[in-house]
C-alpha cells in the first residue's frame, strides 16, 4: 500500500483520536484501525507516524510489563496532541462536507451511476 | 522472575527482520538507544500478531526495504556518537601497522602522510561499508551472499591500503618517531582495543588476521633458515592460516543458512 501525504495525515488524525481514549499500546491501535476498515494499511505503519507524533510532542509514551510477552509501550495523548486532534476533527469535517457535496452534485447531474 | 527478560518466541522470519532493522539503522547513523526502542517495539507488534496467526508481511508490508526506510526517516542522525567512532576507526586502521612495527623493531615511525591517509582511507571504508550493511539489511539474503558483498569494499581498503603503505616505503616522507617504551605503551592499547572490538563484535577476525600476518613472522625469526625460503614460508603461512579461517566460518554461515531454512 503506497502512503501518500494524505493518508499519512488521515491516520495520524485517526491515531490521535484512537489513543484520546485511553493509553493505548501499537498492537491494539493496529487491530481497532483494521476493525474500522483499514485493513489494506499494513499494521507496521502506525509506528513511523507515532515515533513522529511523540517527537512533535503529541503524544507521551510510558513502558509497562505485560502478563504474555515483552514490555508495552503505551501511548497517551499530551494537551498538545489534544488541540492537534480538535484541528484534525475541524479540518476532516470541512473536507469530507466538501468531497461529498463535489459527488453529490457532480455524479447526479452528468456521468451514468457508478457505485 | 524479576530482572529476567522475557523471551519472545519470535519466527526466525520476524527475528531476521528485527535483526537486519538494527543492522539498517545502527549502519545509517542512528542513535543506539532509539534503535533497541523501536525495536522492542516492533518485536513485541510481531510477537503478538503471530500469536494470532498474522503473517509478517501484514505487520511490515510488502517491502521490509521501505518499511526500514519509513523509519529510518523519523531518526536523528546521532552525531556526537560518530565524531567518537571515528578516531577508533582510524585507529583500528593504523593498529595492523602499529604491531607490525613493534614486531619488527619496537619502536614506532609514521610519516604523515600515512596517518593522513590511513584517516581518509578509513573513512571511506566505513561509508562502503556501512553501505554494504544497509543494502543487504533492507534485502534479507543468504549468509553466504552477505559475505560476497562485504567483500568489494574490503578489497578495495586493502589495494588503497597496500598503495599508500607502498608509496610511504619509496618515497622519504617527513614523519615522527616514538622511543621504545611510547611506542610500547601505543601498542598495549593497541592489543586492548582490538580485543574489545573483537568481543564487542563477536568475532576473531582481527584477532586471526594479525596473528596470520606476525605469528610466522616472529617465529621464523628464531630459526636461522635462508632469507627468501623465510620469506616463502612466511607468506605461505599467512595465507594458510587466513584460508582456513575463513573456510570454517564459511563452513559456519552455510550451516546457519541452512538452520534458517
Amino acid at each position: 500500500m503506497s502512503q501518500t501525504q494524505m493518508m499519512k495525515g488521515i491516520l495520524d488524525g485517526c491515531l490521535l483520536a484512537i489513543i484520546r481514549g485511553k493509553e493505548v499500546y501499537g498492537y491494539e491501535m493496529a487491530e481497532r484501525l483494521s476493525e474500522y476498515g483499514f485493513g489494506e494499511v499494513s499494521e507496521g505503519t502506525i509506528y513511523p507516524l507515532l515515533m513522529r507524533m511523540q517527537r512533535e510532542g503529541l503524544v507521551t509514551s510510558v513502558k509497562k510489563a505485560s502478563t504474555a510477552g515483552p514490555k508495552r509501550k503505551y501511548y497517551s495523548l499530551t494537551d498538545k496532541g489534544r488541540q492537534e486532534l480538535e484541528a484534525f476533527l475541524e479540518r476532516w469535517k470541512r473536507l469530507e462536507r466538501s468531497v461529498n457535496e463535489a459527488i453529490r452534485q457532480e455524479t447526479n447531474e452528468g456521468s451514468e451511476g457508478s457505485a | 522472575m524479576r530482572g529476567v527478560k522475557a523471551v519472545p518466541e519470535l519466527s526466525k522470519e520476524s527475528r531476521r527482520f528485527i535483526d537486519d532493522l538494527r543492522l539498517y539503522l545502527f549502519s545509517s547513523g542512528k542513535k543506539e538507544e532509539e534503535i533497541r526502542e523501536i525495536a522492542e517495539e516492533l518485536e513485541a507488534h510481531l510477537e503478538e500478531a503471530e500469536r494470532n496467526g498474522k503473517p509478517i508481511e501484514q505487520v511490515v508490508g510488502a517491502s521490509p526495504k521501505e518499511y526500514m526506510e519509513m523509519i529510518s526517516n523519523e531518526m536523528e542522525f546521532d552525531k556526537k556518537a560518530w565524531m567518537k567512532y571515528i578516531p577508533v576507526i582510524i585507529f583500528g586502521a593504523i593498529s595492523f601497522t602499529i604491531i607490525g612495527q613493534l614486531v619488527e623493531d619496537m619502536r614506532l615511525s609514521y610519516s604523515y602522510a600515512i596517518l593522513g591517509g590511513s584517516a581518509l582511507v578509513s573513512i571511506l571504508f566505513v561509508i562502503m561499508i556501512f553501505g554494504a550493511f544497509k543494502y543487504m539489511a533492507a534485502r534479507q539474503m543468504s549468509r553466504v551472499k552477505e559475505f560476497l558483498i562485504i567483500l568489494p569494499p574490503v578489497f578495495i581498503m586493502m589495494t588503497l591500503f597496500g598503495a599508500l603503505v607502498f608509496w610511504d616505503m619509496t618515497t622519504d616522507l617527513p614523519g615522527f618517531e616514538l622511543g621504545v617504551m611510547p611506542s610500547m605503551i601505543v601498542g598495549a592499547v593497541t592489543v586492548a582495543i582490538l580485543m574489545w572490538v573483537s568481543i564487542w563484535a563477536k568475532t576473531a577476525v582481527l584477532l586471526v588476521m594479525l596473528s596470520a600476518i606476525h605469528v610466522p613472522e616472529l617465529l621464523l625469526k628464531l630459526t636461522t633458515l635462508d632469507v627468501t625460503i623465510s620469506l616463502i614460508i612466511n607468506l605461505v603461512a599467512m595465507y594458510l592460516i587466513i584460508g582456513i579461517y575463513m573456510y570454517f566460518s564459511f563452513k559456519k554461515m552455510k550451516k546457519a543458512d541452512a538452520a534458517a531454512g
